[in-house]
């Protein structure tokens, strides 16, 4: 095992950990935890791990992770040997990746707040959290649409990298808070591209784009 | 309004029992009436609508309360009570859409290959093979049985694929009950609850509730199970149109796949319990 | 009603599936393999479900829910829960008239589509979606002029009363910049933005932010009462 996860099934934060991993092919140990209803990420036995009351907590290289940013840039390091998905001899590449993993806690600031109170009846400011990530998705969808003016359909360069496994998860989960991705042409298009990625796995809310099956390779 | 009456005559999930602290309080509705709940001494809660106590019952690890001085009796779930089996709350999801709507994409087994794809169905394995349905008229329940369908991972306790055995109950108009094949326990069955507070016609919050055999997996691996699935559908029961269920035939067109669907939507209608039903076309 | 411009076509590559909305009618918008367009009703007969979230098989689209795929005819030919069973003809979708015109996509929902001609050699810039009225969304491109990005301006020419199509047109009348107008509801609109003529990459991302900025001046506006809208306030 290359590293081990404290995981939520519902959380967007924990599937791009997840959904990393299995594009590169990378198996781990996952041990669930019970954000919801048990809290079970504010009890002593998971603040032992991290005081952060936080989910994802990734243990890897006797490091403690608690930032999905650091856990793509980690595994990306550490198993991407090409090093595509972090290009770091690339310094105008990385310096927009860095800006777009910033980018990415806004959408998990807005629409994820969002989904929680939609989903999970959490208590939070929904009016401003659904402002905020009308928000982001208008700029997600600027940058990408400026993007395939370029030529392109990846949030920097010409390839996916962890910049759009970063931004993916909670635009992907707009429609669960009541932001409908209908306004958005272009990051319509990106989910697809993405989900259509050789590996890609779905979370509850995302689901597959059902290309036909082989059935000989099927059970 | 059509069917608030009756539907106030039942019994609905408000609360995990035990979940509020002492003093602590919080406000939620019912059939479109807002209800608030207070934490008392050990663990206890009680509901209050204005200035009205609501009677209170804990059963299957939840608070349920009623709106009427005569309720109708709370159903039971008599293996929920064996012992050995593991109860399981697994927490509270709220869904725009039909409090019926929600029960009945529980009684759908169709759906599995796209829907919760490679776990309780997968491609190339779709058929839904004849099975019986009935209205138990002892108990005014909803009954289907000899319900079979193939699963590549039926439970979080299965292996491989399995062609796994279920058995659904409707309860009540927002509670339904299967029992599947237990994958440790052959001779036993799971029991998996979907119990639904309507907030109003168009709203809902589901408390799925689990009563298992099942020694291996911890208890969140267990709720994540059952979050991830009942989460999968989430998504497609708010892009239901109308979000009200249709009851008049011409408006949805069943197969036998569906018998469960429309053996479900007679007898709501002619319980006339039409909460959350739209009954003429439009 | 008219027929209404419900995308570009750039934006619907093949097995692809897109929501629109035309009027009151809530419409899913599709190509098969082989790139052949369909609009219809986004409802799937079975139980309901938006068919915009389905997928594409081939030449038939597909419900998410219980995967019953409807050809382009909108006539279900496959119900996967009973593989053996010809399903009956009768079971099929609203199907509306859709065409794809100079990278336009137009539907109608109450008879043949038909398009409007655009330059030859217009390129798609982006659909941008505007939350406020269709007259403040009006207002606001009709009172701005196309900043190129690269120093040239482009002013509005030749707006029909009543017209929901703008053109931009450079000084030298080379190149031009064509607004579609859509408005799904009362209080959103959709500009579907063409630019013709020579246009560097940067000059169509000029296009794409003058968008944005003309947005932003509509939203700004759009609770400002005036004679036409005190009703509403």
């Amino acid at each position: 095992m290359s590293f081990r996860l404290y995981n939520y099934v519902l959380s967007g934060n924990c599937y791009k950990v997840r959904l990393f991993a299995s594009l590169l092919g990378v198996s781990y140990e996952s041990i669930a935890v019970d954000f919801h209803p048990g809290q079970e990420h504010k009890g002593e036995k998971l603040l032992q791990i991290s005081p952060a009351e936080t989910l994802p907590i990734m243990l890897a290289d006797d490091m403690v992770l608690t930032e999905t940013s650091a856990m793509l840039g980690w595994m990306a390091s550490k198993f991407d040997a090409g090093k595509n998905w972090w290009p770091v001899n690339e310094p105008t590449k990385i310096t927009l990746i860095i800006q777009w993993l910033g980018f990415a806690s806004d959408l998990t600031l807005t629409i994820g707040e969002a989904r929680l109170h939609s989903m999970l009846n959490r208590d939070v400011d929904v009016d401003r959290a659904l402002a905020g990530g009308k928000r982001a998705l208008r700029l997600l969808e600027a940058r990408l649409t400026e993007q395939s003016l370029r030529g392109s359909q990846w949030l920097v360069g010409e390839n996916p990298t962890i910049a759009d496994i970063a931004c993916f998860p909670y635009a992907a989960l707009a429609p669960d808070a009541g932001l409908e991705h209908d306004d958005y042409p272009v990051i319509r298009n990106w989910l697809y591209a993405i989900r259509s990625l050789d590996g890609f796995v779905t979370m509850p809310g995302i689901h597959e784009v059902h290309k036909l099956r082989d059935t000989e390779n099927t059970l | 309004m059509l069917g608030l009456e009756r539907a106030k005559d039942d019994w609905y999930p408000v609360a995990i029992a035990g979940s509020m602290g002492e003093c602590e309080s919080h406000t939620t509705r019912l059939l479109g009436f807002e209800i608030t709940l207070h934490g008392g001494k050990n663990g206890a809660i009680s509901v209050n609508f204005g200035e009205t106590d609501l009677a209170v019952q804990v059963k299957f690890d939840h608070v349920w309360t009623t709106f009427c001085d005569n309720p109708r009796p709370l159903f039971d779930i008599p293996e929920g009570d064996e012992p050995g089996r593991v109860r399981v709350p697994c927490g509270v999801v709220r869904v725009k859409c039909s409090p019926l709507r929600a029960v009945e994409n529980f009684l759908d087994i169709a759906h599995f290959p796209f829907v919760h794809t490679d776990i309780l169905g997968a491609e190339p394995h779709t058929e839904v093979a004849p099975y019986d349905v009935k209205i138990d008229e002892s108990k005014n329940e909803v009954i289907a049985t000899k319900v079979k369908f193939f699963q590549p991972q039926a439970a979080k306790s299965a292996g491989d694929g399995i062609v796994t055995d279920y058995v659904y109950r409707v309860a009540a108009p927002m509670v339904s009950i299967l029992y599947k094949t237990c994958p440790p326990k052959p001779e036993a069955q799971d029991v998996i609850t979907l119990f639904v507070q309507p907030l109003d016609e168009e709203t809902c919050d589901v408390w799925p509730w689990m009563a298992l055999y099942d020694y291996e997996n911890s208890m969140a691996d267990m709720i994540s199970f059952q979050q991830m699935i009942f989460v999968q559908d989430r998504s497609i029961l708010e892009n239901q149109i109308p979000r009200k269920l249709p009851l008049d035939p011409r408006m949805e067109i069943p197969t036998r796949a569906d018998m469960t669907s429309i053996a479900y939507r007679r007898w709501l209608k002619r319980s006339g319990a039409l909460y959350g039903a739209l009954t003429e076309a439009v | 009603m008219t027929t209404e411009p419900v995308g570009l076509s750039v934006n619907l590559p093949s097995q692809r599936v897109m929501q629109a909305r035309v009027g009151d009618a809530d419409i899913a918008v599709w190509r098969g393999v082989s790139g052949k367009l369909s609009a219809w009703l986004n409802r799937c007969p079975h139980r309901g479900m938006r068919l915009s979230h389905g997928f594409v098989r081939g030449e038939s689209l597909a419900c998410l829910y219980h995967g019953w795929h409807y050809g382009s005819d909108g006539v279900c030919n496959y119900i996967p829960a009973h593989p053996d069973l010809e399903p009956p003809g009768t079971i099929q979708t609203t199907v509306f008239s859709i065409i794809d015109q100079d990278g336009v996509l137009w539907v109608s929902v109450d008879g043949a589509a038909g398009g409007q001609d655009l330059p030859g050699d217009s390129k798609p810039v982006r659909s941008i979606t505007f939350s406020c009225s269709a007259k403040a969304a009006k207002d606001a491109l009709i009172g701005s002029s196309v900043a190129d990005g690269s120093g040239g301006e482009l002013s509005i020419h030749d707006i029909a009363e009543g017209s929901n199509r703008l053109e931009f047109k450079s000084a030298n009348g080379l190149n031009s910049v064509v607004v579609l107008l859509q408005q799904p509801s009362d209080q959103s609109m959709i500009a579907h933005i063409l630019a013709a003529g020579d246009w560097s990459v940067d000059g169509m991302i000029g296009i794409s932010r003058w968008s944005e900025t003309v947005r932003r001046q509509a939203e700004r506006t759009k609770n400002v009462p005036n004679s036409d809208c005190q009703d509403e306030l």
